[in-house]
């Protein structure tokens, strides 16, 4: 099971909002598929998934804000059932 | 190159591991938020640290980058001392004051990292100048990285080091790139070492990805020190697999150009390669090793995360006159 998170990347990066989501629950991801855009106070990221499975539920909603380190969904292997 | 004993050569090894698997769970620990103000990863770079340091004695000096994690843990210091700085704690090295670019303790010799391009050369030839005068056996060792090579501090700590003939040993822990630029592009002359020569030192282009070949050199550089023959200049060629700090987005280099260097100059890959046609360890031994590090790590961060935060009280402590009771 792959965590798809908001990178802490600045020494303070306070407002990190979810732009978009690219994949929703139940679709199938490969390596390197963009999974969501956030936005930080200074840029925008592609947030990619570094495995191939199933996506699943989104634990944020587009426009939220989310904390940094904060998980935003998982990739599922075959097999694997989300908690 | 001589093959050192069988405990030696898998002491090397195993802190090379160390050194690997600390920096790659730290950057992991780092991009989740638990790491105070970023860090610096230095995987890929693990033999000149660790080539360097087994040829010291544990009384010599260093004086590190603001990329030390190996420097610190070929030191001699521990995983869970070292995590736990870098999580803030008061269990860290620095009382939890520095983070991840702040490691360093006076009295065990090491004279810390800092965040300033350069600096660590001047503040090991001013304790190279201390050990001098007081008539010590041993000697200091600067780190300083391909990016300080080219500012102006590094090369009047040289001068000095030189007139005086300091037991001063010049690492460059060169990883070809400043941050985001390659050092060939900004490097006059083109050869490190021969520019240090027209300072009046001996000085050295080595593979820095060969944990045997930087021991020797440092070891050759340290006796000469001891004899009295002022100082040595080593340039050490390396490469680091990751961003110039945790999370960068580089678009400055590309993927098949770190790809080549991990797949066929790794300095673990290539040492294990070493220690199995020694017959010192076979795969299976090899990989014992591996999980036995792995433990450690995990361990340090347990250790780091359920340390207490310093004490609000301790404020003050170490702000003033802390060092001077101390003898080098």
């Amino acid at each position: 099971m792959e965590e798809i998170f908001v990178p802490a990347l600045g020494m303070a990066m306070d407002n990190v909002v979810l732009l978009e989501w690219l994949k929703q629950p139940g679709d199938q991801v490969n390596a390197g598929d963009i999974i969501a855009v956030i936005e930080t106070d200074k840029t925008t990221l592609e947030l990619t998934s570094e495995t191939s499975g199933v996506l699943g539920k989104h634990k944020y909603a587009v426009e939220d804000e989310v904390p940094a380190g904060d998980t935003l969904c998982v990739v599922l292997a075959p097999g694997e059932v989300e908690a | 190159m001589s093959i050192p004993d069988k405990a030696t050569s898998l002491a090397l090894l195993r802190e090379m591991m160390v050194i690997r698997d600390f920096e790659e769970t730290a950057d992991k620990l780092s991009l989740r938020g638990k790491v105070s103000g970023g860090m610096h990863n230095s995987s890929g770079q693990e033999a000149v640290a660790v080539g360097v340091l087994s040829a010291l004695d544990k009384f010599d000096v260093i004086a590190s980058t603001h990329r030390s994690h190996h420097h610190t843990l070929a030191k001699g210091f521990t995983p869970r001392e070292i995590m736990a700085e870098l999580f803030t704690r008061a269990t860290g090295i620095s009382g939890g004051r520095g983070a991840s670019m702040h490691l360093g303790d006076v009295e065990r010799g090491h004279f810390g990292g800092n965040g300033i391009v350069g600096a660590g050369v001047g503040i090991a030839m001013g304790a190279a100048l201390g050990i001098q005068q007081k008539g010590d056996k041993k000697v200091s060792v600067g780190f300083v990285g391909d990016g300080g090579m080219n500012t102006g501090r590094t090369w009047e700590a040289i001068n000095m080091a030189v007139i005086w003939k300091l037991p001063l040993i010049v690492i460059v822990d060169n990883n070809q790139y400043a941050v985001e630029t390659f050092v060939g592009r900004v490097t006059g002359g083109g050869d490190l070492a021969k520019r240090a020569e027209g300072f009046g030192m001996k000085a050295f282009n080595i593979d820095g990805m060969d944990v045997l070949e930087v021991r020797k050199y440092t070891s050759e550089a340290r006796a000469r020190a001891l004899a009295g023959e002022g100082p040595t200049f080593i340039n050490a060629l390396t490469y680091r697999y990751y961003g110039h700090n945790v999370g960068e987005k580089g678009q400055y280099r590309t993927l098949e150009e770190i790809e080549q260097w991990r797949t066929t100059k790794d300095p673990i890959d290539r040492f294990i390669k070493v220690v199995l046609d020694a017959g010192y360890a076979s795969q299976a031994e090899v990989d014992e090793l591996r999980a036995s590090v792995r433990a450690e790590i995990e361990d340090a961060v347990a250790f780091a995360d359920s340390s207490p935060e310093p004490d609000v009280s301790t404020i003050y402590d170490d702000v003033d006159s802390g060092m001077l009771g101390v003898q080098l």
